[in-house]
C-alpha cells in the first residue's frame, strides 16, 4: 500500500533538493511543474528515472509532458496506480 | 491551403453542423479528409503523381494501421466498410480521367486498371502486414525506418533529384529534367510524424485499438494536413465520438480563430513579406539599420504566417468538433531560449522530446554520463534534427545547431542561477529582447540557403559590412 501523501512528500524532497537545488522550497500539490516551467525537459527524464527506482512505476518517454501529469498530485496518482 | 480551400472547408463545416442528427460525424470527417488529401495536393511535375502521392498517404496510413492492430483484434464491419470506401473511392477518382475536365486532382489521374492493380497489391500487403507482421518489434522498427527513409529521400536534395529522375523514367518523361522539387508531397512531413508516433507507441505496447476509419482520419485530418499541428492519436480519436452540436458558442470560438488566422496569414504576413529578409534583399542591402528592419520583418512574417495557419487549422477543427492542440504561445515574449522552444511549434518540439530527446537522455543518464554532457548531446542533436527536418541542407543544420548551442548555454546559465532571486522587471525585459535577437539572428541562417550570403548579412547587421 503506497500512501499518496507519502509519495508527494518524497517527490517534493527530491525535486527541491536534486532538481531545483532549493531545499528550503515546498511545492504545492497543485503547482504546475511542467507548464509552469519549474522542471525543464532534461530534469523531467531524471524525475522519471527517480520514480522508476523508488516505486518501480514506469513513466514512458512519450508521457513526460503536461498532458500526462503537471502537478505533484497528478504524478502521485499515476505512481500509486502503477507502483509495483 | 488557399483562401478558396479554407472557405470551402468552413462552408462544409457550417452545412454539416446542421446535419449531425442525420449523418455520422466520424464518417463525414473520414470521407472529407480522404478526398481533401487529393484536392489539397499541388501539381507534381512527374506524370500522375498528384494522384499517386495522396493515394500513398492513404495507403501508408492503412498499412501502418494493419501493422499496429492489437494481437487479438479482428476486422470489424466498420473496418471493412472503410477499406472498401478507400478502394472504391480511389477507383472512382481515377475514373474521372475520362471526364472533359479534372475534378479533384491537379492533373488527369492515371489509368483505372493501374490504380486497381496497385489497390489490390496494397490490400494484399496490408493483409500480410496484419497477418504476419502485426505488433512484431522488428517489423515495427523496419516500418519506422522506412517512413523516415522516405522523409529523408524527399528532403535531401541529391536523393530527391535521383528519386525524381527514376520516377520520370518510369512514367516515360525525360529524367535529365528532374529537379529536387518535382514531388511536393503535401503534408508528408507531418504524416510521417503521426505514423512514427503510432508505430513507436505500438512497439511500447501503449497504442489502443482504433478502427481503420478513425486511424486514417487521424493521419490525414484535412485542417492539420499541410502544416500541423501534430496531434496525438489518443487525444484525437475519442473526440470523433463525442456528442457534438455546432451551436452559437462553438461557432463563435471557431470564428474567432479563423478570423485571427486569416488576418495574421493573409494580411500581416503577406504585407510583411514585401520587406522581410530574403536572398535578393539581403544581397542588395548595405545599411545596418535597414538590415535589422528586414530581419525583424522576417521574424514577424514567419511567425504570423505559421501561427496564422495554426489558428486557421484550429478554427476549422472546432467547426467539426475537433480541438487540435495549440502550436504557439507568445514565443517572442519569452525570457529565454528554453521558454521560446516551449512556445514555438510546440507540437513538433513535443514530438522530438517524446521520440528522440527523452529516450536519448534516459539512455545517457542510465549509462552514467555527466549531466553537462547529457544536456549538450541531447539538446544539440535534437535541434540539429529539427533543423534537418526542414530540409537536409547545411543552412538548416546551422540553424538547428545555433538553437542547440543556445539552449545548452541557457541550461548551464539557469543551473548556475538555481536558487537565485527572481529577476527584476528590467532584467526580464532585457531577457525577452535578448532572446528575440538571438532567435532573429538564427533566422538569417534559416532563410538564406548560401552561407556566404548569411555571413554578409550578419556582417552588415553588426556594422562590419
Amino acid at each position: 500500500m503506497t500512501d499518496k501523501n507519502e509519495i508527494i512528500s518524497k517527490l517534493n524532497t527530491y525535486i527541491t533538493t536534486e532538481l531545483l537545488k532549493r531545499p528550503d522550497k515546498t511545492i504545492g500539490a497543485d503547482e504546475a511543474l511542467i507548464s509552469g516551467g519549474l522542471i525543464d525537459s532534461f530534469s523531467l527524464v531524471d524525475l522519471a528515472l527517480f520514480v522508476e527506482q523508488s516505486w518501480g512505476a514506469r513513466i514512458d518517454d512519450t508521457e513526460l509532458n503536461a498532458q500526462t501529469f503537471d502537478t505533484l498530485g497528478q504524478l502521485a496518482e499515476l505512481i500509486a496506480a502503477r507502483a509495483s | 491551403m488557399t483562401l478558396q480551400q479554407i472557405f470551402v472547408f468552413a462552408a462544409l463545416g457550417l452545412l454539416a453542423g446542421r446535419a449531425y442528427g442525420r449523418i455520422s460525424r466520424p464518417w463525414l470527417l473520414f470521407a472529407a479528409s480522404a478526398l481533401a488529401v487529393f484536392w489539397l495536393q499541388p501539381a507534381a511535375l512527374v506524370r500522375g503523381f498528384d494522384f499517386w502521392l495522396p493515394a500513398a498517404s492513404l495507403g501508408l496510413a492503412a498499412l501502418v494501421w494493419a501493422l499496429t492492430l492489437p494481437a487479438g483484434a479482428s476486422l470489424t464491419r466498420e473496418d471493412k466498410l472503410a477499406a472498401a470506401a478507400l478502394a472504391v473511392g480511389g477507383l472512382l477518382l481515377a475514373a474521372t480521367r475520362y471526364l472533359p475536365t479534372v475534378l479533384l486532382t491537379a492533373s488527369r489521374p492515371p489509368q483505372v486498371e493501374l490504380v486497381a492493380a496497385l489497390a489490390a497489391a496494397l490490400a494484399l500487403l496490408a493483409w500480410l502486414a496484419g497477418r504476419f507482421g502485426r505488433g512484431r518489434a522488428a517489423v515495427l522498427g523496419a516500418a519506422t525506418l522506412a517512413v523516415l527513409a522516405i522523409l529523408v529521400a524527399l528532403k535531401a536534395e541529391p536523393l530527391a533529384r535521383g528519386l525524381n529522375a527514376g520516377l520520370r523514367s518510369l512514367s516515360g518523361q525525360d529524367p535529365s529534367l528532374a529537379t529536387a522539387f518535382d514531388l511536393n508531397w503535401l503534408g508528408f512531413s507531418y504524416i510521417a510524424f503521426r505514423l512514427v508516433h503510432a508505430l513507436r507507441d505500438r512497439a511500447a505496447g501503449r497504442l489502443a485499438h482504433y478502427g481503420l476509419r478513425d486511424f486514417v482520419t487521424y493521419i490525414v485530418f484535412f485542417p492539420a494536413l499541410a502544416a500541423g499541428p501534430i496531434e496525438r492519436v489518443e487525444r484525437f480519436v475519442p473526440q470523433l465520438h463525442e456528442r457534438f452540436l455546432l451551436g452559437a458558442a462553438e461557432l463563435q470560438a471557431a470564428g474567432q480563430r479563423l478570423v485571427t488566422g486569416l488576418f495574421m496569414k493573409f494580411v500581416l504576413a503577406d504585407v510583411l513579406a514585401y520587406f522581410a529578409l530574403n536572398p535578393a534583399l539581403g544581397a542588395q542591402t548595405t545599411s545596418t539599420l535597414w538590415m535589422w528592419v528586414l530581419l525583424v520583418a522576417y521574424a514577424w512574417r514567419i511567425f504570423f504566417d505559421f501561427a496564422g495557419y495554426t489558428h486557421i487549422a484550429i478554427g476549422l477543427g472546432l467547426l467539426f468538433g475537433i480541438r487540435l492542440p495549440e502550436n504557439f504561445a507568445r514565443p517572442y515574449s519569452q525570457p529565454n531560449l528554453t521558454a521560446f522552444w516551449n512556445s514555438w511549434h510546440i507540437t513538433l518540439a513535443q514530438w522530438f522530446r517524446a521520440y528522440f530527446f527523452n529516450p536519448l537522455t534516459r539512455y545517457l543518464r542510465t549509462h552514467k554520463w555527466p549531466v553537462w554532457a547529457v544536456v549538450l548531446v541531447g539538446q544539440v542533436s535534437t535541434m540539429a534534427l529539427i533543423g534537418l527536418w526542414h530540409g537536409v541542407t547545411l543552412n538548416f543544420l546551422i540553424w538547428g545547431l545555433w538553437h542547440g548551442v543556445g539552449l545548452f548555454v541557457h541550461s548551464q546559465f539557469a543551473a548556475a542561477r538555481k536558487g537565485a532571486p527572481a529577476p527584476a522587471r528590467w532584467q526580464h525585459v532585457l531577457s525577452v529582447l535578448g532572446t528575440f535577437i538571438y532567435v532573429a539572428l538564427g533566422w538569417v541562417w534559416f532563410v538564406l540557403p548560401q552561407q556566404a550570403q548569411a555571413l554578409h548579412v550578419l556582417r552588415v547587421l553588426f556594422g562590419l559590412g
